[in-house]
């Protein structure tokens, strides 16, 4: 894959990729690490609550995101990291045996005034369960390397 | 610990919580699952980085945070889950051997509009290292149940 640069990246490109599927294993040793609640982490608690059963940290999902992010979206070479992300909302319950895949969409990008040597990319991003539900969504900030200093 | 709920988190609260301990090991360790790029993972390619050594993920970070808050916040009280996160910022990154502790604000507290039980807290988090440097800051909302009426009478 050639490097994508700033000047690479277009307002309203949207790609979709990733297909991971949680086991009740990975998602019972994260919480267990990370987020130790009972609905997480204690199949009889979980068995209690509305979801009546394990559900994965809300942590869990963001981090199993930037997995798929870093293999499919995030060029290394060009990437300079991020500062934040913002209205990061968690909408349904992501449960055992669920297969995510994550939607990307560029909103806006912005050149560095200071710095042309780089830009901010902003972008929408939303997860998705094999039933086309968005379990998780937020709005991204990415910056990066331009590869000339002017569009 | 004594059990909080949404009425025990009034507007202007502080408290800090935390000694969270980092290590080379524990941040190699996420992000070779979760985050593998090469500040994350590969000491000697960190190194050559702009940030002269391995760095933490964010989602690491926030990762770390979140067990700092479900420890000392969330545990002991009728939390009902979170809908979000309204900003999340990673100031600077975190490094091995550090220790980092979370300052608490509460921002806002609003009742749940339909449902009599229960309401929404915002809070503010900033995670701070052993020399008060900011590392991160979060604004997010949890919601929690409301001090069950035989309670509130005795």
């Amino acid at each position: 894959m050639s490097t994508r640069y700033f000047e690479d990246i277009k307002i309203g490109d949207a790609i979709e990729y990733g297909s991971k599927t949680l086991t009740k294993d990975e998602i019972i040793a994260f919480a267990k690490k990370y987020d130790p609640q009972p609905f997480h982490i204690d199949e009889e608690a979980a068995k209690e609550t509305i979801y009546g059963g394990i559900i994965a940290s809300g942590w869990h999902t963001a981090a199993v995101t930037m997995r798929m992010m870093v293999d499919n979206m995030i060029d290394t070479k060009a990437s300079l990291g991020s500062p934040g992300i913002n209205n990061l909302r968690w909408h349904k319950p992501v449960f055992p045996g669920d297969t995510l895949r994550v939607r990307s969409e560029i909103t806006d990008k912005k050149r560095s005034k200071s710095r042309p040597t780089m830009g901010t990319t902003f972008g929408k991003l939303e997860v998705f369960n094999q039933h086309d539900e968005v379990v998780m969504s937020f709005d991204s900030i990415g910056m990066m390397l331009a590869r000339n200093t002017e569009d | 610990m004594t059990m909080r709920y949404f009425e025990d988190f009034k507007v202007g609260d502080t408290e800090e919580f935390g000694n969270y301990k980092t290590s080379q090991e524990d941040i190699i360790e996420f992000a070779t699952e979760f985050d593998p790029q090469p500040f994350h993972i590969d000491p000697d390619a960190a190194k050559e980085h702009f940030f002269g050594g391995i760095i933490a993920s964010g989602w690491h970070t926030g990762s770390m945070l979140m067990r700092m808050i479900v420890d000392n916040q969330v545990l002991a009280s009728s939390s009902m889950g979170s809908p979000g996160i309204d900003e999340l910022r990673w100031i600077q990154p975190v490094r091995p051997s550090e220790i980092l502790n979370a300052q608490s604000e509460v921002l806002s507290s609003t009742p749940h509009k339909y449902k009599d039980d229960r309401g929404f807290v915002k809070f503010k988090h900033t995670i701070l290292n052993q020399n008060r440097e900011i590392k991160m800051t979060m604004i997010s909302t949890i919601l929690f149940g409301k001090r069950p009426a035989a309670e509130v009478s005795q």
